[in-house]
This record gives C-alpha cells, structure tokens and sequence, in this order.
C-alpha cells in the first residue's frame, strides 16, 4: 500500500502542470488591451527573452564544464557513482526550464491583468494571480517530475549488497541533481539581481537625478529594462531559489531518513521515510491548486480585502496540509509518525512566523520602517543609519524562530528532548521534514511572489500607456499588494533555504558514506576500533573525521565560510554599482544624441538598455558564482572534511543572518519611502523624501540582489561539497 | 514665422521666442542638449502687445532671419511692472522633465477662507510669507507704494496650509512639505499675537523647486492701481484626468 502512494507523486507533478497549462491558456486568451500597451509589452517580453537567452548561453558553457569534469570524476577517477553528471543535468534543466516558463507567463501577464483592470479589481487579481501560480505549479510541478523520473529509474537501475544500501544510493545519487538546481539557481539569483538593479539604479539615477523623468516614464530608455528587470529577478531568480529549496529539502529528507533507518536495519521503514517528504509536497501541490482558486474578491474591495484575498488562499492551503499530513504519515505508518508530524507543523508555522516578521519590519504599516521614513526629517544620513539598525534587529525573530523550529522538530521527530546521541539520524530527518512542511505548499506562496512583479508591471504599462485614472488606481492597488506579498516572499525564501541548507548540511555525511563505500572501504577507525562503514552513526563519522571545534581545520573553515557571505555580498553590491553605471551612461548618451526623446518626438533604444544591463550582469556573475563552486572544492582539498564542516556551518550562520539584514533593511528603506510617497512627512519632493529616496537606492542591491543571492549560496556550497565528497575522501592536503 | 513673447519668472526676464509655450517650456526646462534640467514659469504676452515692443528690441531682427534658432533676452530687469497685467495671456508651469501645464486667467471671486494665508512671492521678489489678508488684500497691500515696504508688481500663490491656518498650535500637519515647521508656527503665533502686522516672513528667498502640488487655489498678479489677475489651478480631478502626464510629472519628477 505504501509503495503506491509513491504514485501520488507524478500524478501531483502532472496535476500541477496541467492547471499551469490551463491558466497560461486562460491568460493568454485575453485581451492585451491596446495598441500601444501591446507594444510596451512586447518590448518587456522582447528583453526579458532576450536576457533569457544571453544567460542560458553562459550557463549552457558552465554547465557543459562541470559536466566534463563529473564525467572525469565518476568514469575517470571513480570517485563518484555513475549516475551524477546525469542528475547535474538534469536538475538544472528542470530549474531553467521553470524559470523560462514562469518568465514567458508572467510577460505576457502584465498588459493583460492592467487591460483586466479595466473591468474590475478582481479582474485583474484574479488574472495576475493566476499568472503568478503558473510559476508557482511550474516549479512544484517539474521539481516533482524530476524526482518521479529519477526515483523511477534509479529503483530500477540501482542494485547492492543490501536494501539499505541500495536505498541510500538512490536518495545520496539523488541528492545530486540538487546542484544541478543549486548552480543553476545561483545563476538565475545572481545575474537576475545584478540585472534588475542595474537596471532599476539606473533608470531611478537617470529619471531621478539626471532628468527628472519619472518612474515608467516610456521617455526614459532604461524603463523597458527596469519592468524586464522585475521579471528577471523576482519571477526567473525567485522562481530557481525556490525550486532548489523545494528539491534540496525533499532530497535531503528523503537521504536522512534512508541513512537514519538503514542503520537501525529498518529497511522498510527506511523506504517509507524516503517517501514520506515526497509524498507531503505531492499533496501539498493538489492543496496549493486548491487554495489558487480561493483566490479573488468582491467588488468595491479595499487594500485590506486584497491581502485578505492572498492570505485566504494561502492559509486554506497550510490549514489543509496541516490535517492531511498527519493523514499521510499515519497512512505510511512510519515509527513516531505523531512526532514527524509535529516537525512538519513547525516547519509550517516557522515559516508564518518569520513570514510575519518580515512584514513587521519592513512594511510600513508598523512601526520600524515609520521610524525610518521619520528619520528622514534629519537628512539621508540618519536614514541610512536607522535603515541598518532595523535591519539588524530584524535578525532577531527569523534567527531565533529557525533556532526554536529547528529543537521542536529534532526532538519532535527523535522522539527525545535530550538531544541523546542515539537519535540523532531521527532528530535530523525531523529538520529536514520541516523544511518540506514549510515548502509543502509552494505552488501557492510562490504563486504569490510571482504575482508582485506581474502587477508591478501591469503598473508600469498602465502608466506608459496612459491608461484612466480609476484604472490605474486599480492597478496601483494590485501593485500595493505586490510589494508586501514580495517582502515576506523574500523571508520566507531566506528561511526555508536555512532550513535546507541545515538539511544538506546533514546529509553530507551521508555523501561522506556512500564515496568511502564507493571508494571500496567497508570500515574506518573510530577511537582506535574499526567500525563498519554501513551502520556507523553520525557521532562515530564525526569522530572519524575529527569534526569538534577544537579541531583548528573546522575553525578556519567556520572563518572561511563566514567569510564567503560577506565576499559575495560585496562583489555583487559593486556589481550593480558598475552595471548601473553603464546604464547611466548610455542614457545620458541617447539623450545627448536624440534630444527629441525628452520631447517625446523620438523613441528611446530601449533593446541597447536591455542588452547593456545583460551583459553587465552576465560579466559580473561569473566571479561570485565560481567563488561558490570553487570554494568548497578547495576548502576540501586543503582542510579536508573537517574545513568543509566549519566552512558549511560558517556560510550558512553568517549567511542566513546577513541575508535577513540585508532583505529586511533594503524592504524597509524601500517602504520608507513609499510611506513618504502616500504623503506623509511632506510627501512627494520634500526634502524628506529625498532622503529616503537615497535610502531606497541603497537598499536596492540589498534587498533584490545580495541578499536573495545568499540563499543559493549557503545551499550551493552544501551542494558542491555533498557532489565532490568523494574527492574530499580521496584527496586531501591536510 | 511667429514671434512669441514670454515673461519669464524665475529669473524675471522678457524673452523672445520662436517656440510655441509648450514647446518653450521644454526648452526652458531641459535645454537644447539635454545638459539641464529644471522647474520654469512663464507667462505668454498678448500678440498684440508682442507686435507693439517687439521692434524696439535689438535682437529681435536676429531671431527673425534665424540668426538666433530658439530665443533672445529682451530684458531682465524690471520686466513685471513694466508690462500692462491685460497683455498676460497664459500662464505655463514647467516640470522638471518639461512638461507644461497652461493656465488661463479667470476672475477672481474671493471665498471664506482661513484665518492665516501663506503665499510664496515668485516675480521679481521670492520670499514666503505668511500673512491675515487673503490674496487680493494682499496683493493690494504689497503694490500699494505709499507704504515703505511696496513693489509695483508682483506675482504669487498660496500654498496649503491645512488646520495651521486657524490655529498655528494645530496638530496633525507634520505632513506638510515645508522645511523648519515650527519656525512657520512661531510665524503664525507671532501674527496672531501683534496687533497691526499683517503679514511676516517666512523664509527669504525660495531656495527649491515650486512644489506644485502645495499651490492653493492658484496664482495671482498684482500691479498697480489695483490690477488684479487669478490665474486658478485646475481641480485634483482635472489634474488627474485632462492634465494627468503634468500632475504625474509634477508629483514624482524630484532634483536633487
């Protein structure tokens, strides 16, 4: 009975992407509005594809590399099993696939939803929404394809001495096609927000500073690229953090839950622990459909009704996947199936907490981002230094929430609040499980962060094309929800990818496992006794490898690892500085050489901007991108296991925390503002919304571009160290 | 070819022009290349009274046989009152990014307003002032050149002042966009306090761009012998509709 619930899988990945293709078909079956909307939006979806297109040929060349050089270490050197260069491929097939599809949707969308808007607010909630959960069931349903397919081949392929053993070789191989997603996702984070704030600096710092043209002004050349921009970043870039979150959790429950039964030679139990993650995201994708449809409202619907609407449909869903998994797990009979359910609960409230905590900081209906627009009365600099001292705070409930989640679901799931020893296998599939609990219900979150960009340029075309006052109140409206819905998507992101990341983190070891058998090893030395490799615990693989912290290699890669986050910070801040430089500049040259564009008599080259943002972003993300590859290979190859320990758990403390401060600052700054901007301190043009002004542009690359990119890279350097843990066994310096 | 002449305020300035006003405002506002940028007001002169000073500029005769391509100073000094208020035909506001607005002269019809006005002066003086006298008293006070502190002419416009202009202690007004709050309150107090002063300075020169959105009511002229023209500013719905690419400039377009 067990194993046909693993059924339940592919039929939920084909279930998503069907509704995905229906509401793509519905979208596009309306109408784009008039001429000259169409023609904006074709330009946005011209330059999106564009950028697309530039991106995947960069990515198409890193691919091909890593690919070789998997192909020399599992054919060549044997230092990994067959099958990885394969699940490489295809992890980052699938990502970009997502990614292009949620891109396609949502730039079709955008003149629609404002045409929509027309009608009705409803209208066009329900056709931007709708839109959004294309992406949304696109990445639930090609994350879940790509495991179907896998699982499928690999049961069928895959053979050893034992169960156990064949069992933890699928999920530890299937671990892998993780960084396919990782590198992939890395790319779509990193080139997507060098692009967008390149793009969105530029545009502000030409229509602000230079020629006091406003925001989605079609006078301004780099206002194409700016609406592109929101695409690229928050639907492509949003879109591929998720989908790795989303696969990594799965995965690395799936390999926590085979390692922590086989070795107890439960090896029934250890396939329905590997199904159990797997089998709560299938349920949770037909929930997230569900909850799509409770989406819309009435007429005459006030901001507050709106949020209401998202929120309705977002809860139906985790109050439906709260009841259903107990379900599930009772169904799977699994050993403590009360206490896994638990941890899936904690995952999911972990998740609204810290959903709530991002909107307590950074929207400005509280008091923490009111306090930064009212700096603003003292000038630029006080709003800067209260903007990072809010997003310093900030840190606080996301950290201690993790920390608080993180116990419930280990004790909950090891059945002991001891923190013994003997239930740690246990205690960390109860980590992972919460990561898939706050994840089950992606199709619908994400859904709602895809929504953000497409009302935000459902705006920008209401805007251009001159659309009628109570319109673009309407699309104002939508575009309103966007921002809030965007900043607790971006906590909710960073959270979850903590959560994994901690799940990789453990289940790196099970890699260590499967490369020393690999490699031929059946025992390793533990205080002086030989202890079989198959049934050794964690604590013993600890002691094995010299993983404490008095052991200096761990230490200096705790350093290292903490390091890497404010390195990657720093080269992608400097980045957008760069790119948007260049943006500035080729504007300026349009206007110098077509002075009729202020006039409007002559139209802007808006395909240089988009290209000029393109490369710039293509340039600049080769370096932090390979930092991110490169640095657990070396890290490895010097400091061996031990460093690899201390450089995960330092990029991933530094990191999760750094990427809070910096999501949450740059929300607020961009709120502060906004506030100002509703009329409040002066409103429009006063000197206090010039200050905050200054904030929101340094926020920028805070919020949209290092910060997201810090997601990816605490799972891709998990994900580099659990693909190369071979070569860690095999070679090492120290 | 025609010859338009215009009045412009910030700086004062009789200027001759080929351009038709919007197309001057741009001009004006961004400049032939694109190297400035910034707010203009202006007024456009009757054709008639073009046709009458046009002659007695040198330059003019540049500007006709397209020596000079887009405009000539005629003068700087003095322009405001020496100009007849019946030869001002239009009023253009410029944004930022170039965008005019234009407003046309209407009768002024006084209205029960608030105790306290606050009206920004913009041609050939620029302080803010705040004053008991509601416009048309006070344009005639201040051109009234019997007094010791008069000027022939002047153009202005009140500014909002919300729930200050009953009661200078009022609270809930932190939102309007004046510098130095409390310094327009212990204006205020101070008028409310002296018997027989009218008006106060505020701030003695304008020191940013015009917010067009704090104008109230709209512009008026004064000159002399109690020449008066109103120049009112569209509704907030007439903005947001008929005039909507303005308001949006004028609301969002911000230097710094």
């Amino acid at each position: 009975m067990q194993s046909n619930l693993f059924w339940l899988i592919p039929v939920a990945s084909i279930l998503a992407l069907g509704f995905a293709y229906w509401f793509f078909k519905s979208m596009v079956a309306c109408d784009e509005g008039t001429p000259l909307m169409r023609e904006i939006a074709q330009h946005v979806r011209e330059g999106a594809m564009a950028y697309l297109k530039q991106q995947y040929k960069v990515v198409a060349i890193v691919f091909a590399i890593m690919t070789l050089v998997f192909v020399w270490l599992s054919y060549g050197l044997h230092l990994q099993n067959k099958w990885v260069p394969f699940a490489f491929l295809t992890g980052g097939l699938f990502s970009g696939l997502a990614g292009f599809f949620g891109m396609k949707t949502a730039t079709y969308a955008s003149a629609r939803v404002a045409h929509a808007a027309h009608h009705s607010l409803d209208a066009g909630l329900r056709l931007a929404f709708r839109s959004g959960a294309v992406m949304g069931l696109v990445v639930v349903g090609l994350a879940l394809l790509d495991i179907s397919i896998w699982f499928i081949v690999l049961n069928k392929f895959v053979t050893a001495a034992t169960e156990g053993q064949r069992l933890m070789i699928i999920t530890t191989t299937m671990l892998t096609f993780g960084m396919g997603a990782s590198l992939q996702a890395l790319f779509a984070r990193v080139g997507g927000g060098i692009f967008t704030k390149a793009a969105d600096v530029g545009a502000d710092l030409v229509g602000k500073v230079e020629a006091g043209i406003p925001e989605d002004d079609p006078r301004n050349p780099a206002t194409i690229a700016d609406n592109v921009g929101d695409n690229v970043g928050d639907v492509a870039g949003m879109g591929a953090d998720l989908y790795e979150s989303y696969v990594g959790s799965i995965l690395a429950t799936a390999a926590l839950g085979a390692a922590a039964f086989t070795q107890a030679g439960q090896n029934e139990n250890a396939f329905k622990a590997i199904l159990a993650p797997m089998v709560v995201a299938a349920i949770g994708t037909v929930l997230s459909i569900i909850g799509i449809f409770a989406v819309s409202v009435k007429k005459g619907a006030s901001q507050k009704d709106l949020l209401n609407a998202l929120g309705r449909g977002v809860n139906l869903s985790s109050l439906l996947i709260f009841i259903t998994s107990f379900f599930i797990l009772k169904a799977l009979d699994l050993p403590n199936y009360t206490g896994i359910w638990g941890a899936i609960v904690v995952g999911l409230l972990t998740g609204i907490v810290i959903g709530k905590a991002t909107e307590y900081f950074t929207s400005q209906e509280y008091k923490p981002t009111r306090a930064i627009a009212e700096s603003a009365a003292t000038g630029p600099a006080t709003v800067i230094i209260s903007g990072l001292g809010t997003g310093m705070l900030s840190t606080v409930v996301p950290v201690t929430a993790v920390v608080i989640g993180t116990t419930l679901a280990y004790c909950f799931a090891a059945g002991d609040w001891h923190f013994s020893p003997d239930h740690i296998g246990m205690g960390l599939y109860g980590i992972g499980i919460a990561a898939v609990g706050m994840l089950s219900t992606l199709g619908i979150t994400l859904a709602t962060d895809a929504y953000g960009p497409i009302a935000d340029n459902a705006g920008g075309n209401a805007e251009m094309a001159g659309l009628p006052p109570e319109v673009r109140r309407r699309t104002d409206a939508l575009d309103s929800l966007g921002n809030t819905t965007a900043a607790t998507g971006k906590g909710f992101a960073i959270g979850s990818a903590a959560l994994t990341a901690l799940a990789l983190l453990a289940s790196y070891v099970e890699e260590l496992k499967m490369a020393m058998m690999h490699a031929g090893q059946t025992t390793m030395e533990v205080s002086s006794v030989q202890v079989p490799i198959i049934s050794a615990t964690l604590t013993q693989f600890m002691t094995h490898f010299e993983v404490h912290l008095l052991n200096p290699k761990v230490i200096l890669g705790v350093f290292i690892g903490s390091m890497m986050s404010f390195v990657f910070c720093g080269l992608t801040i400097n980045a957008v500085g760069r790119a948007a430089q260049s943006m500035v500049e080729e504007v300026r040259r349009q206007f110098k050489e077509k002075p009729g564009i202020l006039r409007g008599e002559d139209k802007p080259d808006y395909a240089r901007c988009v290209a000029i943002s393109t490369v710039g972003a293509q340039r600049e993300m080769i370096l932090p991108s390979m930092l991110a590859v490169l640095v657990p290979i070396g890290v490895g190859l010097i400091f061996g296991v031990p460093g690899v320990f201390g450089l995960l758990s330092g990029g991933l403390a530094t990191g999760f925390v750094l990427a809070v401060f910096m999501a949450n600052s740059g929300g607020a700054w961009d709120n502060a503002k906004k506030y100002v901007e509703e009329g409040h301190l002066g409103g429009k043009g006063s000197s206090a919304h010039k200050a905050t002004v200054i904030g929101d542009t340094i926020g920028d690359p805070f919020k949209d571009t290092a910060g997201p990119s810090l997601n990816i890279l605490i799972k891709l350097m998990s994900m580099v160290s659990i693909v190369t843990a071979g070569v860690n066994i095999a070679f090492t310096l120290f | 070819m025609t010859i338009y002449l215009y009045l412009s305020l910030m700086p004062e300035a009789l200027i001759a022009s080929h351009l038709p006003p919007e197309d001057y405002g741009a001009y004006l506002a961004l400049g032939p290349k694109k190297r400035s940028q910034g707010q203009a007001i202006f007024f456009k002169l009757s054709e008639a009274y073009a046709k009458e000073k046009l002659d007695a500029y040198e330059g003019v005769a540049e500007l006709r046989d397209g020596r000079i391509r887009r405009s000539a100073y005629l003068s700087i000094h003095r322009v405001l009152e020496q100009t007849p208020l019946d030869a001002i035909e239009s009023l253009h506001l410029t944004s930022n990014d170039g965008h005019v607005l234009t407003l046309l002269p209407k009768e002024y019809q006084p209205s029960p307003g608030p105790r306290f006005h606050l009206y920004q002066e913009f041609c050939p003086v620029t302080p803010r002032v705040v004053s008991e006298l509601e416009p048309k008293e006070f344009a005639a006070t201040i051109t009234d050149t019997s007094r010791a502190v008069s000027i022939p002419a002047l153009v202005f416009a009140e500014l909002i002042l919300e729930r200050l202009g009953d009661d200078p202690e009022a609270n809930g007004v932190e939102n309007l966009p004046y510098g130095n709050l409390e310094h327009l309150r212990d204006c205020l107090r101070e008028l409310r306090a002296k018997s027989g002063k009218s008006t106060k300075l505020v701030v003695r020169h304008l020191e940013q761009d015009v917010l067009f959105r704090t104008i109230h009511r709209g512009f008026f002229v004064a000159g002399q012998g109690g020449a008066f023209r109103f120049f009112p500013m569209p509704t907030r719905s007439e903005l947001e509709t008929t005039h909507y690419a303005w308001w949006r400039s004028a609301l969002r377009s911000i230097r710094f």
